[in-house]
């Protein structure tokens, strides 16, 4: 009798077991992305947009990225010379000032719309958002193949446009290398592929290669002079400092 | 040399008949790969500007062909009608084919506030406004903007609008057939409207495969009684049908042999040629029937080398009236349609001459030979209706010469009133869903006819937008223009966002900058072109009416010629631009097409005959016909539209044929008697009795197509039998005074050809 209790007992915590494990898998694996992504105090940059058309035709724009924490940034247009000086800064709550110095003044622009591309980049608003990924999605792991692990991301709420996000994290670094956006009709309407670089003790993003696939039009973002803790503080990312 | 032919073909009657299956068999199997086109917008020709310009910017801006979803209620301002907007919305989003959708759920708003600019959506998709306060002020923020008052809600506010485009290379028949079942499976409790073109052509293409699935077995059935009744044999019925229905299967076959789609004009193809093809059989038919002789074959030797020339010139002349449509029409599908029915008349034509004969031969279907002594006087067709005309003819030939002068007279007097349309809601009766949300998208929205005007230039200088601007506003000043779009507009608002009122900016670099925000907002694909250089300005036009288009056009072509400049070039395109072509194309069409088809037919008949007098007492009776016709549609009011454009034509084509076979016979028996009054009798006793069996066939044929669905095929079919009418009893009335009278001046003589 007591065997047999053992025996099903085990039994169950080790099924049990497994079954938690894979969740709570998934919910670690995420954090340690976060962590991964969002772990540095401060960081400063240089940041290149490529935007790559169907016929393969480029443009590209440059900006300066100074980012405290992960929802203060402000970005800095400086190249080409008719957005050059143009500055985005994003503070919490969805908050965000634009400076335009042809009109040499300031507005606070509010984006209800997440879903609508950001500065004619392949990145939506939502796709910019600093907001820890273990905070927006419900992650269940798929399969664990070579050196990734596949999640599945399904969106907290109703508030996003995709249906479900695909990951593919390192195994060993934990960074993402590969995401793949679903809308609510189930199609794969974007793929964003990342290269990660170790810069002292972050990784850190230096090529982001966003594919929208109904466009067939892709963005690319890279990072250079990349610099953190640099001590930035939040008087850096201010309305007054927009203007410089 | 007809008698040589004659023989040969009853010698090769099997390898004939073979070969005749063996292609009915290949053709058959190909048009099983027949594909149905039924949007009218791949049938504009490209040499036109305005129409080329308007299936560039088709791919140039994310799609020109749009289709509009109402959705109608008490008060469209509650959380749940919004939240259905939003379901028609993404359901229409994740269709594939569809281009771009806006709707009250997802449109572009730029409102601007004391703190800043929003730039955003009107209605939060994801958190709809839920409370009566949030409601009423979106609804008074809608009702206070130009963009939306009109133009997505109704102003009286019971009624929002979803507008779509679909891609330029999508199957778009079977797109709007997807949205239609999607949106109606959301089995949402306010009323829909289907409209726009897309969804027209669909609901038109269904209708007229409908009509013909359940039309062509009843004409198939009509045709064959009259037949039966008329030849009173087996054969009379069989040979006629088979061979219309052989000439049908091979011109299918060739259309996709030959990489041609059935459109909306071209499906009516099957009609004609039923009526066409069955025409030739019933004349060698009634010629061997009529043939004395003591050897079957003989006969059939005889009667075949007689009845080759006349058959052949009825079915070339038909042919030429089908041709002529290739070098007026402005649509490519009416031009594919006077290909494709004079090929298959032609086919007509080979199977009547070599095919039925050999059938003949081949299985010994001579008929039971009618007693030749007085077989005709049995006839009620000779008795009652034939011998009557030939006694009032020859009494009274300047009375009834004075008859047709009055009808005639009437006729002309009738033309006056002949109107064209092109609106395609016209097409559908008027409790037609889709005719009923036509008229609610014109009442509510605007109508569904897209404008566009394209500007070339650069987008970005403040010159070209406020070029936008005042053409804008120039449009507004037409009572039918609602609502318009262009990125100008947004920059408008923009900078007034900016605080900086509502203008376009003097320096470039401001727009620039303005731009910067505008970038990658899903409308700018719509509005601009992705190099900066080529935008244009979305409008709808609210009239359907050939006049209202005709004057908002040249206004606007005016317009453009004044303010083209070398660094702003302006173009007018859209559907009441392709309308406006279409309809001046109607009447040119019609006139080069016919002058063109009685040129042909003159020279071919006086050739053959080896007489232009005759070639001209020919085309008499059917100029008379068309000129019946066209008085008849402007007395009943029966507009010209595409396809009863296409009836003048084939009145032409088919009426050429009583003619010719009267001129035929009365050469034929005017060398037999030497006679012409005895001539004149008998033709109109014999050629005059397969004359009318044609008639009443081909008529009867046409007039099913008043059960259509489709009011231009119902008009089209009364205006076929109305002209089949017309030239037959031409032929053996009006051609019989005209000779008499020719006669009675100077005697004509038989000419040996």
């Amino acid at each position: 009798m007591i065997k047999i209790q053992t025996v099903v007992l085990t039994a169950l915590i080790v099924a049990g077991s497994i079954f938690s494990a894979n969740a709570q898998d998934a919910s670690a694996i995420l954090k340690k992305m976060d962590d991964v992504m969002y772990s540095p105090k401060d960081m400063t940059g240089k940041n290149k947009i490529i935007l790559i058309d169907k016929a393969n035709k480029q443009e590209i724009r440059e900006a300066t990225i100074q980012q405290k924490g992960n929802d203060k940034r402000i970005f800095r247009f400086t190249a080409p010379a008719s957005q050059s000086g143009i500055a985005v800064l994003s503070l919490p709550d969805d908050i965000m000032y634009l400076y335009l110095p042809a009109f040499g003044k300031e507005r606070r622009i509010a984006t209800s719309a997440k879903n609508q591309n950001f500065a004619g980049t392949d990145f939506s608003y939502e796709d910019m958002e600093s907001v820890l990924f273990s905070v927006k999605y419900t992650p269940k792991l798929v399969k664990t193949e070579g050196n990734v692990y596949t999640l599945e991301l399904t969106p907290i709420g109703d508030k996003s446009d995709y249906s479900k996000v695909m990951v593919q994290v390192n195994r060993t670094d934990y960074y993402p290398e590969l995401m793949e956006y679903y809308d609510k009709g189930n199609t794969k309407v974007k793929e964003a592929k990342y290269t990660f670089k170790k810069i002292g003790n972050y990784w850190n993003a230096a090529e982001i290669e966003m594919t929208d696939l109904k466009k067939n039009h892709k963005t690319k973002m890279q990072m250079s002079d990349v610099k953190y803790d640099t001590g930035l503080t939040d008087d850096d990312l201010t309305v007054r400092k927009l203007k410089q | 040399m007809m008698e040589k032919l004659s023989r040969i073909i009853i010698k090769l009657k099997w390898i004939i008949v073979a070969s005749v299956l063996a292609l009915t068999i290949f053709f058959g199997y190909q048009s099983k790969f027949l594909t149905i086109n039924s949007d009218i917008l791949s049938s504009l020709p490209d040499d036109d500007p305005a129409a080329s310009l308007y299936k560039t910017i088709g791919t140039q801006f994310g799609g020109n062909d749009m289709g509009m979803i109402v959705l109608e209620s008490d008060n469209v301002f509650k959380t749940e009608i919004l939240q259905h907007i939003k379901q028609i919305t993404d359901s229409l989003r994740y269709t594939d084919g569809v281009s771009t959708v806006t709707s009250l759920t997802n449109i572009l708003d730029i409102k601007s506030s004391e703190w800043g600019i929003e730039i955003g959506k009107l209605v939060d998709e994801h958190n709809l406004p839920n409370k009566q306060s949030q409601l009423d002020s979106l609804k008074n923020y809608v009702f206070s903007k130009e963009m939306y008052k009109g133009a997505i809600v109704s102003e009286d506010g019971t009624a929002s609008v979803v507008m779509f485009t679909l891609l330029p290379d999508a199957d778009k028949q079977a797109v709007a057939k997807e949205i239609k079942s999607k949106i109606k499976n959301l089995n949402l409790p306010e009323t829909l409207y289907f409209g726009g073109l897309p969804m027209m052509m669909n609901d038109i293409s269904d209708l007229i495969l409908a009509d013909i699935v359940w039309l062509l077995p009843i004409v198939f059935v009509i045709i064959a009684l009259i037949l039966l009744l008329s030849f009173k044999s087996f054969r009379g019925v069989l040979l006629p049908l088979l061979t219309a229905c052989i000439a049908v299967i091979w011109t299918i076959g060739i259309m996709v042999v030959t990489g041609y789609e059935l459109t909306i004009i071209s499906n009516i193809i099957p009609v004609v040629l039923l009526a066409v093809g069955s025409a030739y059989p019933i004349h060698v038919l009634n010629n061997i029937n009529h043939t004395l002789g003591k050897d079957r074959k003989q006969i059939l030797i005889k009667a075949l080398a007689y009845i080759m020339v006349p058959v052949f010139l009825a079915a070339v002349t038909t042919a030429m009236g089908f041709i002529s449509f290739v070098f007026g029409a402005y649509l490519t599908m009416i031009k594919d349609f006077g290909i494709f029915t004079a090929v298959g008349t032609l086919i007509a034509l080979l199977l009547s001459i070599f095919f039925v004969p050999a059938l003949i031969s081949a299985f010994s279907m001579y008929g039971k030979k009618v007693e030749t002594d007085q077989p005709e006087k049995e006839n009620i067709l000779t008795h009652k209706i034939l011998q009557p005309i030939v006694t009032l003819l020859f009494k009274h030939p300047k009375y009834s010469l004075t008859a047709w002068g009055i009808l005639l007279l009437l006729s002309i007097g009738g033309m006056f009133f002949l109107k064209t349309s092109v609106n395609m809601a016209d097409y559908f009766k008027k409790d037609n869903p889709t005719r009923i949300s036509e008229d609610v998208m014109q009442k509510k929205f605007g109508g569904s006819l897209p404008i566009f005007v394209v500007f070339e230039g650069d987008l970005q200088s403040p010159d070209v937008l406020k070029m936008m601007i005042k053409t804008e506003h120039f449009m507004k000043n037409d009572p039918n223009i609602d609502m318009t779009q262009s990125v100008a507009d947004l920059v408008e608002q923009m900078n007034e966002a900016m605080g900086e009122g509502k203008m376009i900016p003097d320096d470039k670099a401001k727009i620039e900058q303005l731009w910067f925000l505008l970038n990658g907002q899903d409308v700018m694909t719509q509005l601009v072109s992705e190099d900066l250089d080529k935008g244009i300005i979305q409008s709808r036009f609210a009239s359907v009416d050939s006049k209202n288009i005709n004057e908002f056009t040249s206004k606007m072509n005016k317009f453009i010629q004044e303010n083209n400049r070398e660094n702003i070039k302006i173009e007018l395109t859209g559907m009441p631009s392709v309308y406006v072509k279409l309809n001046n194309s109607l009447i040119q069409s019609q006139y080069s097409s016919l002058i063109l088809a009685i040129i042909m037919v003159l020279l071919l008949v006086g050739l053959m005959l080896r007489s232009i007098s005759k070639g001209v007492y020919a085309t008499i009776p059917i100029i008379a016909t068309i000129m019946i016709l066209f008085g008849f549609m402007g007395i009943t009011g029966i507009p010209l539209d595409i396809a009863t454009v296409l009836v003048g034509s084939i009145a032409l084509g088919i009426g050429i044929d009583y003619s010719i076979h009267f001129i035929t016979g009365f050469n034929f028996y005017l060398k037999e008697t030497g006679d012409a009054e005895k001539a004149i009798e008998k033709t109109i006793l014999i050629s005059g009795k397969a004359i009318i069996i044609n008639v009443i066939s081909v008529a009867a044929g046409f007039l099913v197509l008043i059960f259509s669905q489709i009011v231009p095929l119902q008009n089209f079919g009364i205006l076929v039998a109305l002209s089949m009418f017309g030239s037959g009893i031409g032929a053996i009335t009006l051609l019989p005074i005209i000779l008499i009278l020719a006669n009675r001046k100077r005697k004509i003589v038989a000419n040996n050809h």
